[in-house]
């Protein structure tokens, strides 16, 4: 039981339940909004006439003869084949995560391990990069990757994702890498490993938590990209992001943009999955180092 | 069966010297301790033999052989690290069964040498734990035991006990020197606890900023300490040092005179040890000084006066009662007097 001390008077506890009431609010209304539309036909979610009409579903029951439908789903999944995109995404997402996370895991160890000045400038010089907007990167690449012939397809972005991608993760491991006692390496080298079997065996293991959150950061990075993948993907090989742009970009023909919106929703949903799968990673992740193990 | 010889080993960095010319052989089955304070080249001296610290000069021979472009794992060596460095992911029997498996000794022998390890050091009820679920003195014992199952031709021990609290160092302690003696392994120990040093060795290696003041068994750096450091860093409490001028004979500062000594006439450091002086009577009082503090201790009563500056600490019987202000005789007969250099700080031989 919680002691006087401890208890709140009444009029700060409604106070603050308010604020958290608040603020849900705010920062779920648009999923749920979003979410409640895109069962609903255009007339009816983006009515002019009157908004309500997104509630009840007026034009919707017209048409289907009920309130809730799913054709913006199937138009986008089945007509537009978004499941191309889908594909897409995840291989984008698969290689990028793959290739950021070993090049980061071995090059913040290193760092982390090296005693030599130039490891700060190289941390120093990616971090600029990091700074740099990707779409400043993009323009200089699209002249070369005509020439080269190797505009619009995956691989391309996938290592253009992954040059963007990269001073993060390796400043990100390279923290975590500082973290962990220099003794531990070098209690596994004199107990019979060498270096790499050290790094294998004692140091991943312990940095589990910090490769996890990282690749969940490099994972939304190439998930969530527009500016990379719009100017660099042919339309065939477009991810879900620029290809739900292209559905809002096609207003001129009804119900695309309720593509758009069936999209959306379907592109949310595994993000949710995701954190919350690995919520406890992340947190651990997040705070290791923090407390003293 | 190890034999460890370095020569003339030496370890830089840009103009920093930390450690220089060490030269020394530590026989086989010996236990050498190197003490000194932070930062005197004793860790380095122990990381460069296990291959951790490339030396910038000499060579480093385990049994005839030299060893300075080994990597680690191949010296056959084992150290117990100050930090006990635990992989915190395994748990207790894991850990200590890591050697091991990481060198591909026969499976089906490792049950028994990891058993027989822990319960070397008393860990068989804790071997399913993880180190963070053990205290200190465990997590230390996971460390030693881990450093024995595999039979090391050398030990290196690097301040093993110094993150322990009092009393379970002196536990420790004993079962250290305990198993050393039942496994018969070369061990080098890094400490900077005198008492430490004096109970383990064999051998002591005294340092200061990585050069070596003084080798010798316990008992030769005790009682015949090379120079005023050595003196002033070993023992509880460290020897009383104080200068004065050497005349004919006699010592002399203010509130002293000790008559007898054999040295040159000219400025000196004299120094002698607590436990040895007492309370002065009619025939002996070469101190006659004002008391600056007593220290009740159990067994005895320190008496400390100031000479000079300095704090000269003498052990009077435990029954001795005075109070603070009180003159008081105290008894520093010749015998027991080591005289020091006032410059050098070198041993003066009488």
């Amino acid at each position: 039981m919680a002691s006087k001390a401890q208890r709140m008077p009444l009029g700060l506890r409604i106070l603050t339940y308010g604020f958290v009431l608040v603020w849900f609010i705010l920062a779920a209304f648009p999923f749920f909004w979003t979410f409640w539309g895109s069962f609903k036909v255009e007339l009816d979610f983006f009515s002019i006439a009157d908004w309500t009409n997104a509630l009840t579903g007026e034009r919707t029951k017209a048409a289907y003869d009920s309130a809730f439908t799913g054709a913006a789903y199937k138009g986008a999944w089945v007509q537009e084949e978004f499941w191309r995109n889908v594909i897409n995404t995840f291989i984008v997402c698969f290689f990028v995560v793959c290739t950021s996370l070993t090049i980061g895991t071995l090059g913040g160890y290193a760092l982390s391990r090296s005693s030599f000045r130039y490891t700060f400038w190289l941390l120093i010089t990616a971090l600029i990069f990091r700074a740099m907007p990707p779409i400043t990167l993009v323009a200089g690449y699209l002249l070369p990757f005509f020439e080269w012939n190797v505009w619009g397809i995956l691989p391309t972005t996938i290592i253009v994702l992954v040059a963007i991608n990269q001073p993060f993760t390796l400043w990100m491991l390279h923290s975590f890498f500082q973290n962990i006692p220099k003794e531990l390496d070098e209690s596994a080298k004199v107990d019979g490993c060498t270096q790499f079997q050290a790094f294998r065996h004692v140091i991943v293991p312990v940095m589990w938590p910090g490769v996890i959150t990282t690749g969940l950061f490099s994972f939304l990075l190439a998930y969530n990209d527009f500016a990379v993948t719009a100017m660099l993907l042919s339309e065939s090989n477009r991810t879900m992001v620029p290809a739900i742009a292209a559905f809002l970009g096609t207003t001129y023909t009804e119900g695309n943009v309720m593509f758009a919106v069936a999209a959306v929703v379907s592109a949310t949903a595994p993000l949710f999955i995701l954190v919350m799968v690995f919520q406890r990673q992340i947190v651990s992740g997040l705070t290791a180092g923090a407390v003293k193990g | 069966m190890a034999e460890i010889q370095l020569r003339n080993v030496g370890k830089r960095w840009g103009s920093f010297v930390g450690v220089d010319n060490f030269d020394l052989t530590i026989a086989d089955k010996e236990f050498l301790v190197l003490l000194g304070p932070s930062g005197c080249g004793k860790t380095t001296t122990m990381r460069m033999i296990a291959g951790l610290e490339d030396a910038s000069e000499g060579d480093i021979l385990i049994d005839g052989k030299k060893v300075n472009d080994l990597e680690p794992k191949d010296r056959d060596v084992a150290m117990v690290f100050q930090s006990y460095a635990l992989y915190p992911n395994m748990n207790v029997y894991e850990n200590i069964r890591f050697p091991l498996k990481v060198r591909g000794i026969d499976p089906s022998t490792h049950d028994e040498k990891v058993r027989r390890a822990s319960a070397m050091v008393e860990l068989d009820d804790f071997l399913h734990r993880k180190p963070a679920e053990l205290s200190g003195g465990q997590r230390q014992r996971v460390a030693l035991a881990r450093a024995i199952v595999r039979e090391p031709n050398v030990f290196l021990m690097d301040e093993p006990l110094s993150n322990l609290d009092a009393k379970l160092r002196v536990s420790t302690r004993a079962q250290i020197k305990n198993l050393s003696h039942e496994l018969a392994v070369t061990t080098i120990y890094v400490t900077h606890d005198q008492i430490e040093a004096m109970t383990l060795a064999d051998r002591v290696v005294v340092m200061k900023q990585g050069v070596v003041q003084q080798l010798g068994s316990p008992t030769d750096i005790y009682d015949k300490p090379a120079n005023s450091f050595v003196a002033s860093f070993i023992g509880n409490p460290a020897m009383n040092l104080m200068t004065g001028i050497m005349a004919g004979g006699t010592f002399e500062a203010q509130n002293v005179r000790i008559e007898g000594l054999h040295a040159p006439d000219g400025p000196v450091t004299l120094g002698f040890r607590a436990e040895d002086a007492g309370l002065g009577d009619a025939g002996h009082h070469e101190i006659t000084a004002p008391i600056y503090t007593l220290e009740l201790l159990g067994d005895a009563t320190m008496v400390t006066v100031r000479i000079g500056g300095e704090l000269v600490a003498v052990r009077a019987p435990k029954d001795f009662r005075s109070e603070i202000g009180d003159t008081v005789s105290l008894s520093v007969p010749a015998a027991i007097c080591h005289l020091f250099d006032a410059k050098t700080g070198a041993r003066i031989e009488a």
